[in-house]
């Protein structure tokens, strides 16, 4: 809309081609220059240049709708408005799953499972609406060729058996989903910018990027003069591109993200699990610089991108075995946490159990406890740190990652 | 009057003409009549219409201002505006620790910045306020309507629906607890529907469509006269990606808040944005300031920044030209 040329606007022909001899040939070159230059440009008086600017403001701007329209249009449209994820408590959290038309984003420390995620997501699109699915293909951006089909046809068997128990199906599966790789930031830009065509063509329902981070931290050093503006700028087209596909075809789109620690004074972080009850002392075990700072792990790719996803996921490490996802950011739903384990099926979420036997008092619901209660329905309103823990530390501590909640 | 031509919004080519024929101030041309300026300048004779028009218009405008004027141009006494501002309300946010500190609620006819990082609450504060102007005035609330901008997608229906929910539920408990017959009868009327038929939803995908909409905004509000709350979710992004040209930046936002506040007074809405934080980095560590830069800081009237501090969620009222500098913790349930 906002390339659209001024010819086309209603303006007088000659206005246009006065305009295009000063390099004003679009709707956005006109808007961007002031009334009064407007005014020397066009050798018109200030209130027949107020009007030009209503007829090309009509031409480029968005149209009205009330929300009540939206709503109803949600409801008749056959299409479903988000995507079940298959596993029941984080679709519950979420009001169904992810959200068809936005960013949601999965982050975490390396290993954790974002890339077996999206590998169950891939799966669970191709599947008919009946099933869960979207009954479409995906496009699946691999920029870390981690990409590995044996595993993709392993979690499609051992999650659905009955679906895929004849070749034919796993065939007509594999076939919906394309990957393309891409292995530089320029080459991920320009694929997502010409991803309309194919999102057309082969009716897709589903898009991953997998990941975002590796490509542009290997090519912009933050440490440089003028880098941190270079990539701010790369991943908010990105950003924006992928929000105009999201919305324009209502289909959900997954990307992922890396792991940073950031310095900073203690008191800066906010981030402090079990800071009530300080058994875990988790935050102090983290990378202490010398000058007294510790550092604390956060989502990588800065401040920008978090504002520009929509919904993020963060997974870390609580045992060997068994991971957290944790909601951090939703426009429905508040904190939640869950725990998983990654099988042959895929992830897999584990019912919380607490040997504890306490009351536990959240956000005014309160859980009788047991010798065992079981928590799979409460809702931690914590916000929980971010950890940055390969395998081996997590071994070396001697209690588990459960964030302690007030007890009463 | 012995106003120079050269004041004048005339087409600069008239201009030149109209000097080059000795022309010079607002005097010597408001003398002529049009016939005759068109065969002395040169021009034709609708140009010279066009030129006695604009002279004579604001000659007229200036002299009689002491009396009517245009709505931009009225002078009032101060008590005049201490018993509009009275009468004008404000949005109340159903948190009465953000209630307080912002003297009311959200101000009519001015601009208020809601600042913070990302999933701090944002966009839920702003559907809550796009559903709480549209509370009936005999619940203390302003019974308008609502135009909702979103420039990021985050404006989910059933998120507004559920906030939509939970207003009317709480509307209800009023009215059924109290005896006022003018609440029983505005509650029949209150409803999800009604309250979701209006909001009036725009979605700009980048800075030109915003800036398109931003002209046409006084033409719909003109229309639609009932609008109390425009709110702008989030005016940072579609600035922040495509625009490598600071100043040209600077430039259009400036001219955007004049607008802005233009039709704040104009059709007494309030008008509320929301901005993104951004890093600076300074010597020892970096920290979190507003985006937008600091000439942006000067364009709101009231600035309120949402942070973190440990496990809650914190409001602080950062700028404010009548309420103090306070810090209240808030939570976001099913309402805010």
């Amino acid at each position: 809309m906002a390339t659209k040329m001024l010819k086309r606007t209603g303006l007088p022909l000659d206005l246009c081609e006065r305009l295009s001899k000063y390099q004003i040939i679009n709707c956005r070159d006109f808007l961007s220059v002031s009334p009064l230059v407007l005014m020397r440009l066009t050798g018109q008086s200030i209130h027949k240049v107020y009007s030009l600017l209503k007829i090309v403001s009509k031409a480029c701007a968005p149209k009205m709708i009330t929300a009540l329209e939206m709503k109803t249009e949600r409801c008749s449209n056959p299409s479903i408005a988000f995507f079940p994820t298959s596993l029941a408590e984080l679709d519950e959290i979420l009001h169904g799953g992810l959200a068809c038309g936005t960013l949601t984003e999965v982050t975490g420390p390396s290993g954790c499972g974002k890339t077996q995620f999206c590998f169950m997501m891939s799966v669970l699109a191709t599947l008919p609406i009946s099933m869960g699915g979207l009954d479409g293909t995906v496009i699946y951006i691999d920029t870390e060729s981690a990409f590995s089909a044996e595993r993709l046809v392993e979690v499609a068997r051992c999650r659905f058996p009955d679906y895929f128990c004849t070749e034919q199906e796993l065939i007509k599966m594999t076939k919906k989903i394309h990957v393309y790789r891409e292995f530089t930031c320029f080459d991920v830009l320009r694929r997502v910018e010409s991803l309309e065509d194919d999102i057309i063509s082969k009716g897709v329902k589903l898009i991953i990027v997998d990941s975002v981070a590796s490509v542009v931290r290997k090519e912009f050093d933050t440490r440089l003069q003028g880098n941190l503006l270079a990539r701010s700028n790369l991943l908010s087209n990105e950003a924006a591109t992928l929000k105009y596909l999201a919305e324009e075809f209502f289909i959900p789109i997954i990307l992922t993200n890396q792991i940073t620690t950031r310095m900073g004074p203690r008191e800066a972080v906010c981030f402090q699990p079990g800071s009530v009850a300080d058994d875990l002392p988790l935050s102090e075990g983290r990378g202490i610089s010398p000058d007294g700072e510790t550092g604390y792990a956060t989502a990588a790719l800065g401040n920008t991108w978090s504002h520009s996803v929509n919904t993020r996921l963060i997974m870390q490490y609580m045992d060997f075995d068994s991971r957290q996802i944790i909601v951090a950011k939703s426009p429905l739903a508040p904190f939640a946490m869950f725990i998983f384990t990654i099988q042959n099926s895929g992830l897999i979420l584990q019912e919380m159990t607490n040997t504890r036997g306490h009351l536990f008092k959240v956000s005014g619901r309160k859980f009788k406890g047991d010798s065992e209660v079981k928590t799979t329905e409460a809702i931690f309103w914590l916000r929980v740190q971010i950890l940055d823990f390969s395998r081996s530390e997590f071994a070396a501590l001697s209690t588990p990652a459960l964030p302690e909640i007030s007890q009463c | 009057m012995q106003r120079d031509l050269g004041s004048f919004p005339l087409p600069p080519a008239l201009r030149a003409k109209l000097i080059g024929c000795g022309f010079h101030t607002a005097e010597d041309v408001s003398a002529v009549r049009a016939s005759e300026l068109s065969k002395e300048v040169g021009i034709s004779k609708e140009e010279a219409l066009e030129v006695l028009q604009i002279v004579r218009c604001k000659k007229f405008g200036e002299e009689s201002q002491a009396s009517t004027g245009s709505p931009s141009l009225r002078k009032c006494t101060a008590l005049e505006l201490l018993a509009e501002e009275h009468s004008q309300g404000s949005i109340i946010t159903f948190s009465s620790a953000l209630d307080e500190i912002l003297g009311g609620g959200v101000p009519v006819a001015k601009i208020t910045e809601i600042c913070g990082a990302p999933g701090v609450g944002k966009t839920q504060l702003s559907i809550q306020l796009v559903v709480d102007a549209q509370i009936p005035k005999c619940f203390g609330g302003l019974g308008g309507e609502s135009v909702f901008i979103d420039t990021e997608g985050s404006f989910i229906v059933e998120r507004v629906a559920g906030v939509a929910q939970a207003a009317v539920h709480h509307c209800h408990l009023i009215a059924e607890s109290g005896q006022d017959e003018a609440q029983q009868e505005a509650i029949k009327e209150f409803s999800v529907s009604s309250i979701l038929s209006r909001i009036y939803y725009f979605r700009c995908h980048d800075y030109v469509e915003l800036l398109a909409q931003a002209h046409l905004l006084g033409d719909f509000l003109a229309e639609h006269r009932q609008v109390r709350i425009i709110v702008i979710d989030s005016i940072a992004f579609p600035f922040r990606h495509q625009l490598e040209d600071l100043s040209l930046r600077t430039r259009l936002l400036n001219g955007l808040a004049q607008q802005l506040i233009a039709m704040a007074n104009d059709y007494r809405v309030a008008v509320v944005l929301t901005n993104q934080m951004t890093t600076r980095f300074g010597e020892v560590c970096s920290s979190l300031v507003p985006a937008l830069g600091e000439s942006w800081g000067h364009a709101a009237t009231t600035r309120l920044i949402l942070h973190w501090e440990g496990k809650l969620r914190f409001a602080s009222l950062y700028k404010s030209p009548s309420q103090k500098e306070a810090t209240v913790p808030y939570q976001i349930t099913n309402c805010l």
